[in-house]
């Protein structure tokens, strides 16, 4: 039996390095890495949740937050592309076009 | 293992050996031998599965290969027991034994002629992985012993004839064929899912022999044997191009002539006809959907008909007599005589095949030319390929003595003794018509001025033995195919109709002798009638009354012309229609995304609008307070919407935090 | 035991790599960093006994996603950016902030949790996971489908070039 706080502990972990990657780097391919890290890390626990309650719900909402992620990344490139074409730069700072 | 099994195996492995090794290694004479060499074995299995059969005289052979779907998986909506397993299972009984024989044979020939027709071709060895999978798939089809097995050749065969016509696909008319004819199937292939859920759900069984013998059992009730019967008519109206979903194949011609003539006359086309044969016991029980099936068929047979009188594309006039003879044969089936409906299916395979391939070869000698009118006197130039369109066009116009006469005939017989006289009345017009425009076409193409180009004039050549020779031996067949199906009243043992009937049910045919002979020759008058009748515009008058007519009757000849505006009407309902759904969609997700970017900003302009005028009324210095107030307000809430990432980043961990703090108190 | 053991290894390795992913300044390099983080965190599930979530991770993410992160890279010639620091203020709160939300999740996390009764659940082996997935979530599965449709539609748009000229 592994222990459900060992396994808590290991999303928490990702999920916040994933946290830190998103708030702490300025390169836009980087943060997108770290947002993956993000939802590796709530598959953790919810991999564990599944685990410990004998029940596959948990892991059947993993596997829609991997397919969100796909999703999500996919976008995400594409959004990319077109904003590196536009301006030449990945600096997220660099990006404030949408501003109030 | 019985050796049915073996038949569409050959064409498998032929695909596999040419599209995934051949593309790259083979020289052309080997992608032949692979090609060709696969449907003649398969044919070779298929006549010996056939002789088996008769020595036998036996049941119809099944055999299960494995099973798809294990029984129990799936429970049935209603609370009711657990379906059955699907099986991926194969049967042979006449029905599927006669089909397999023609596809394998005419396929056979085809490919043969294939060698000659597309030997200059850059995309030789594509051409036959794809011809070969086409012979695969319509195998499955046949072979099937239950819905599911028969949906996937159906589906393969669609599949085939999208690659197939659209076969030059850099030619943007022709992969607009292609994705039409796929589109329209699809339509169809609705009707028949629509149909397999109907019937898994009442009878709890997809197996074609279950299903007839649980129907017969009284197993199902009217309305819902109506509904999948019709159903399935709609996935065969898909397939057979009859009306509605016929458009497609006048379109189809834009592939190479082989593919015409192997999926648009003798094998592909005729998938609908066969569905309804297999399930005739199914479309027995529902008197309605029988009527359905001979009414359309009549319909469209008289309809393409009429299509095809004016048409100047030689490839296009075959192209509407195939649905007009499609038609005839779903007439054949919707007065109960299926075996009739499957010995024109036989016959017309071969004439029309002959016709296409002669066509081809037509417009091989004259270097790609396919408008008549500017064919002319080639019968000299090109006698054998005249002799063979000849004896086609003899069996296709039901001259008697030919194949296409029987067969005609039997299902007009067939409509008259079940009483719809009316059909029987449409059946003639139709023959009449047949005969008058395919020897239009005869004339117009052989006989006459001589109205080539120079550039064709110089190339004229009559085409090589590979290709002439298949067309011999279609010839041949389609003078003599008419005699195993020689009715009684003519000294003959009707003996194919009675073999059909071993897997379709017996069908009486009570009809006085005289009364036989005498619609006999009802019809070889007709069709000869349709003869004389274009030998005298075309030949005699050289075309002149036929324009006299075209120019008193404007109107009527720019209708025929322009296929009854049905093409253009298609086009703009369906396509249109959902062209005009995606602005509408797009008008409105504008609106909303607008809606809310714009909402805070809005709101806060609301909000202060409604205060400065509540308070104009109270003091100036209170009204000025309040507009300050909010302008200070919006100033600091635009401040949030930086624009940067970063903040926004931030801003959603706080907004986490809060929502957690929110959560945890409450509860 | 012994799954203990594997547990922590691959747990152990997945922090390592996911560290090693957000501190590299050449994106290439993270990006392999991603891919080692990946797997761990397959194996981490396969020890965890969800082997299809482990099987669909390696599959998605480490075939599919880490894939398309190389190639955007060297689409667009990702190079090493030169300063990658922020002012002292912002990076303040990006400390405090997380610190935040970590403590509050503990505090969820330990209070007083009750268990669900025994035999509540189906348990975790594959047919019960499939039904579940395919009858009680049907509809999300069915409209994931139709959004990763429209995804792959959407990306296309966004990512094209904005003048088109056929010259078919």
């Amino acid at each position: 039996m592994i222990p459900i706080n060992a396994v808590f502990g290991l999303g928490l972990v990702v999920f916040f390095i994933g946290l830190f990657g998103v708030l702490f780097r300025k390169n836009l391919v980087i943060m997108l890495m770290s947002l993956e890290l993000l939802l590796n890390g709530v598959n953790v626990i919810l991999a564990g949740l599944s685990y410990h309650l004998k029940s596959p719900r948990g892991s059947i909402f993993a596997i829609f937050v991997i397919l969100m992620a796909v999703a999500e990344a996919a976008v995400g490139f594409a959004l990319v592309l077109a904003c590196f074409r536009q301006k030449q730069t990945y600096d997220v700072d660099e990006l404030r076009d949408l501003r109030g | 293992m019985p050796v049915f099994i073996l038949i569409p195996l050959f064409p498998l492995l032929g695909v596999l050996l040419n599209g995934l090794v051949g593309i790259r290694y083979f020289s052309k004479r080997l992608t032949n031998v692979v090609a060709a060499g696969s449907v003649a074995l398969s044919f070779l299995a298929a006549t010996a599965s056939f002789l088996g059969f008769l020595r036998s005289g036996g049941p119809a052979l099944t055999k299960s290969l494995y099973t798809w779907i294990p029984g129990g998986l799936v429970r049935l909506a209603g609370g009711g027991a657990a379906a059955p397993s699907i099986e991926l299972a194969f049967r042979y009984d006449s029905l599927a034994g006669v089909m397999a024989l023609v596809v394998t044979g005419v396929g056979l020939l085809i490919h043969i002629y294939s060698i000659g027709y597309m030997a200059q071709d850059p995309g030789y060895v594509r051409y036959f992985a794809y011809l070969n999978l086409f012979t695969f798939a319509m195998l499955i089809l046949v072979l099937a012993a239950n819905l599911p097995v028969m949906f996937i050749g159906w589906e393969g065969v669609g599949l085939c004839s999208y690659l197939l016509i659209g076969f030059w696909f850099d030619r943007d008319s022709a992969a607009d064929a292609g994705k039409k004819a796929f589109l329209m199937n699809r339509v169809g292939d609705f009707g028949f899912l629509l149909a397999m859920g109907l019937l898994l759900s009442s009878l709890g069984t997809l197996d074609t022999a279950a299903i007839s013998a649980a129907v017969q059992g009284g197993g199902l009730s009217s309305a819902a044997a109506t509904a999948a019967a019709l159903l399935l008519f709609l996935g065969a109206c898909g397939k057979s191009a009859q009306i509605p979903l016929y458009t497609w194949l006048p379109d189809a011609m834009e592939g190479p002539t082989p593919v015409s003539a192997l999926i648009h006359a003798a094998t592909m086309v005729t998938a609908g006809v066969y569905l309804v044969a297999r399930m005739h016991a199914l479309f027995s029980f529902s008197g309605t959907a029988l009527t359905v099936v001979a009414l359309v068929g009549a319909v469209t047979a008289v309809y393409a008909a009429s299509l095809a009188l004016v048409q100047h594309d030689i490839k296009r006039v075959l192209a509407y007599s195939t649905i007009s003879q499609l038609g005839l044969m779903f007439v054949g089936l919707g007065v109960g005589a299926f075996a009739a409906g499957i010995f024109h299916l036989m016959t017309h395979a071969f004439f029309k095949g002959l016709l296409f391939l002669a066509a081809g070869s037509v417009i091989h000698a004259l270097s790609g030319e396919q408008d008549m009118r500017k064919m002319g006197n080639l019968r000299g130039h090109l006698p054998r390929t005249y002799a063979v369109f000849l004896a086609g066009a003899l069996a296709m116009a039901g001259i008697p003595g030919l194949s296409g006469f029987f067969s005609k005939d039997e299902i007009l017989a067939s409509a008259f003794a079940s009483g719809k006289y009316g059909i029987w009345g449409l059946g003639i017009l139709g023959a009449a018509m047949t005969a008058f425009y395919m020897f239009r076409l005869i004339f117009l193409t052989f006989f006459g001025p001589e109205r080539l180009t120079p550039e064709a004039r110089r190339h004229l050549h009559e085409s090589p033995g590979i290709m002439v020779i298949p067309l011999q031996v279609l010839a041949v067949l389609a003078v003599i195919a008419g005699y195993v199906g020689l009715p009684h009243v003519l000294g003959g043992g009707a003996w194919f109709s009675r073999f059909i009937e071993s897997s379709t049910g017996p069908h009486e045919v009570h009809l006085a002798a005289a009364t036989e002979v005498l619609l006999m020759a009802i019809s070889a008058g007709a069709a000869l009638a349709g003869l004389v009748a274009a030998y005298f515009v075309y030949v005699l008058k050289g075309g002149a009354p036929a324009r006299r007519l075209a120019e008193r009757f404007r109107l009527a000849y720019r209708v025929l012309l322009n296929k009854y505006y049905v093409d253009s009407f298609y086009g703009q309902a369906i396509a249109g229609g959902a062209l005009l759904a995606g602005r509408v969609l797009s008008w409105f997700d504008d609106r909303v995304i607008d809606g809310l970017v714009n909402g805070s900003a809005a709101c806060v302009r609301h909000v202060s609008a409604v205060s400065e005028a509540f308070d104009s009324g109270v003091v100036d210095g209170a009204v000025n307070g309040v507009g300050f107030v909010h302008r200070r307000l919006s100033s600091g809430l635009t401040r949030l919407q930086s624009g940067y990432v970063y903040n926004y980043a931030l801003s959603i961990v706080l907004g986490i935090v809060v929502l957690i703090s929110i959560f945890v108190t409450v509860f | 035991m012994i799954a203990q053991a594997i547990f922590y290894f691959f747990g152990g390795l997945a922090v390592i790599c996911s560290v090693l992913v957000i501190t590299q300044r050449n994106a290439m390099r993270s990006v392999l960093y991603l891919a080692f983080t990946v797997l761990s965190i397959a194996g981490v599930f396969f020890t965890l006994q969800a082997e299809y979530l482990g099987a669909i991770q390696i599959l998605v993410y480490g075939g599919g996603i880490v894939v398309l992160y190389i190639f955007v890279i060297i689409i667009v010639n990702l190079k090493e950016m030169t300063p990658e620091r922020r002012k002292l203020l912002p990076r303040i709160f990006s400390l405090v902030m997380p610190a935040l939300l970590l403590v509050q999740i503990l505090l969820v996390l330990f209070r007083n949790r009750t268990a669900p009764p025994p035999g509540a659940e189906p348990g975790l082996e594959f047919p019960a996971f499939a039904e579940m997935l395919l009858t009680t979530y049907f509809i999300p599965f069915e409209i994931a489908s139709v959004l990763l449709l429209a995804v792959l539609v959407g990306a296309i748009i966004i990512a094209r070039r904005t003048v088109l000229h056929d010259s078919h």
